[in-house]
């Protein structure tokens, strides 16, 4: 965990048991105090240099051990780490480390140290944006934004601190854990198959990002390192599944992100005869949430998404006769959770009025809305159903159709806009955006399309625009009928 | 300006990708790539409509959407590879 425990804990292994492995990246093995001697390079790089009065700094989450000691060398100084996928390009690092209110940003060197690059980017843009306080949080998170710049979500020290005692104990993580890395170093997912296990005393064992595809390097990797713990999506268990390979030393096999299949089950107990299965449940802004232990002898399908964990708090919402109110009982609502391990909020602080509230029983406590759909049977077991908002899948990236419209809506010839997901026989899912032009203007869907291509990932960018001088549909709410648009689409030409 | 009347490149863009609107913003070097207009799956049908077209074997055209950047470019590339067509 970033915080000064992790840090005690690893200053313990570095006297305690310096020669043992702390990370194996690319067929080499750094121990204990190895990563130790790459940490102190890193701070002796940081140290002294101008962070501004918020002490943050952008670190890109380039996977290897020298990013992984870059990381500690700064929490160690008291800087808070924003840690965004180095996939983003230059203009996006440079709005988010504005955001976070941070001058600089660093990649580590291999060998160790670190090349700072300050970032030419508008103070103004962190308008709006609370200042992440490395006394409360040492690192700033980024979630898979389905557009564009991603939200920044800080996690508190303390709340690493309870997730790491926790995950210790829920899966036996000691000096004897060796965890595989899968997911890029910027997911939460980094804070139980990196952070807690280097906590722990084990070691991790850094799946190369380039490479992570790749059934063949993937259990090569799993197989001749002895991986004991195995984290992902269920893409990476059907990879390691992959022709009937056998994994005899993972004892804990988690799986998350996504629901898994039955095939998907029935192939990772085969693969890992003597491991125990777990299916977390959760997301950035909470950490996990909910776990279902599954037994590979007596297991249900779907699974559960499980049981809150110790400290979680979790009420399905629905709309009754007078608002929102409380599901007792079985049925269908939101799932709004509360977890010891939650951030204090987006550093935007506009987008927190919509995603906490407080408990909608009473009390203080401050439950994040999670916008999945939770179905509660009679025996109190809760199975996830979907989204409520207007989240959608376009060729496997999650895309959200409301920020969609919103970029559009921000071209200046655009009066409103809404977009609709249809069915397409070729790519599963494409999107489709109604326009309304401004009067007097000459825009054309082409040169709308090129602007959203600008200012949107590839998947986001609808691929057909219909433009008119008419008003949209509205629903009795005023708001866009996006159901009727959807309809006439479905029905029409194509 | 080429218009789409004697043009039947850009009248293929036009109706495939386009919905049949035709546009000033439709220029000789519109970056059709970038703008996501012609992305990966309307490259295979782009290709198929040339190869079909123009009767250039399939394996005769290359896959890389470089050479179909722009309505200038994909001309080019026709004019090189089938010249008595256009």
């Amino acid at each position: 965990m970033p915080s000064p425990r992790l840090l005690q804990a690893l200053s313990r292994h570095v006297q305690e048991q310096p020669d043992s492995t702390a990370l194996v990246f690319a067929g080499e093995r750094v121990t204990y105090a190895g990563l130790d001697r790459l940490t102190r390079r890193a701070a002796t790089d940081l140290d002294g240099v101008d962070l501004g009065p918020v002490r943050a700094l952008c670190v890109p989450a380039h996977k290897s051990p020298e990013t992984v000691a870059l990381l500690l060398a700064a929490w160690s100084l008291g800087i808070n780490t924003l840690v965004p996928s180095p996939g983003l390009g230059a203009a996006a690092l440079a709005t988010l480390t504005a955001q976070a209110h941070g001058p600089l940003s660093a990649v580590a060197v291999p060998g160790g140290g670190a090349v700072l690059t300050r970032q030419a980017a508008d103070p103004a843009l962190s308008d709006g944006f609370s200042a992440p306080d490395p006394r409360e949080s040492l690192l700033t998170l980024t979630t898979s934004g389905s557009t564009g710049v991603p939200k920044l979500v800080p996690v508190r020290t303390e709340a690493f601190d309870r997730f790491g005692a926790w995950a210790t104990e829920k899966f036996g993580l000691d000096g004897g854990t060796r965890s595989l890395s899968f997911s890029p170093l910027n997911f939460d997912l980094a804070l139980l198959d990196v952070w807690a296990v280097l906590q722990a005393g084990g070691t991790v064992v850094l799946a190369d990002a380039g490479a992570s595809g790749d059934a063949g390097y993937l259990r090569d990797l799993t197989q001749n390192n002895e991986v004991t713990l195995v984290q992902g999506v269920p893409l990476l268990h059907r990879l390691l599944a992959t022709g009937g390979a056998r994994y005899p030393a993972v004892r804990t096999v988690v799986f998350t992100g996504e629901a898994v299949s039955d095939q998907g089950l029935r192939d990772a107990f085969a693969a890992c005869p003597a491991a125990r299965f777990h299916n977390v449940f959760g997301c950035t802004e909470t950490n996990d949430s909910f776990v279902q232990d599954i037994d590979p002898d007596a297991y249900m399908h779907p699974l559960p998404i499980g049981d809150p964990i110790d400290g979680t708090d979790a009420v399905l919402l629905i709309e009754g006769a007078e608002g929102t109110e409380v599901l007792r009982g079985p049925g269908t609502g939101e799932l709004l959770v509360h977890t010891p391990f939650q951030t204090c909020g987006y550093l935007e602080q506009a987008r927190n009025a919509h995603a906490f509230m407080p408990d909608p029983r009473g009390g203080g406590a401050m439950f994040y809305r999670t916008g999945d759909l939770v179905h509660r049977d009679a025996d109190g077991r809760h199975f996830l159903q979907g989204r409520t908002d207007f989240q959608v899948k376009v060729r496997g990236v999650r895309t959200n159709t409301l920020e969609v419209e919103t970029v559009l809506a921000a071209h200046p010839d655009v009066v409103e806009a809404a977009v609709v997901a249809l069915p397409c026989p070729e790519a599963g899912t494409r999107l489709h955006a109604e326009v309304v032009r401004r009067d007097g203007t000459t825009l054309s869907s082409l040169g709308l399309r090129a602007y959203a291509a600008k200012h949107l990932p590839r998947h986001a960018v609808p691929s057909s625009v219909g433009l008119g001088g008419t008003p949209l549909p509205k629903t009795q709410t005023g708001k866009p009928d996006r159901n009727s648009i959807k309809k006439t689409k479905l029905n029409g030409a194509s | 300006m080429i218009t789409g009347d004697n043009d039947p490149i850009r009248e293929y863009i036009v109706r495939e990708f386009l919905g049949g609107e035709d546009t000033e913003d439709l220029t000789d070097d519109f970056d059709l790539i970038e703008s996501t207009v012609v992305n990966s799956l309307g490259l295979v049908r782009l290709i198929s409509w040339i190869s079909e077209t123009y009767g250039i074997s399939v394996d005769d055209i290359p896959l890389e959407p470089d050479v179909y950047r722009t309505l200038a470019d994909i001309r080019n590339f026709v004019r090189q590879a089938a010249p008595a067509t256009v």
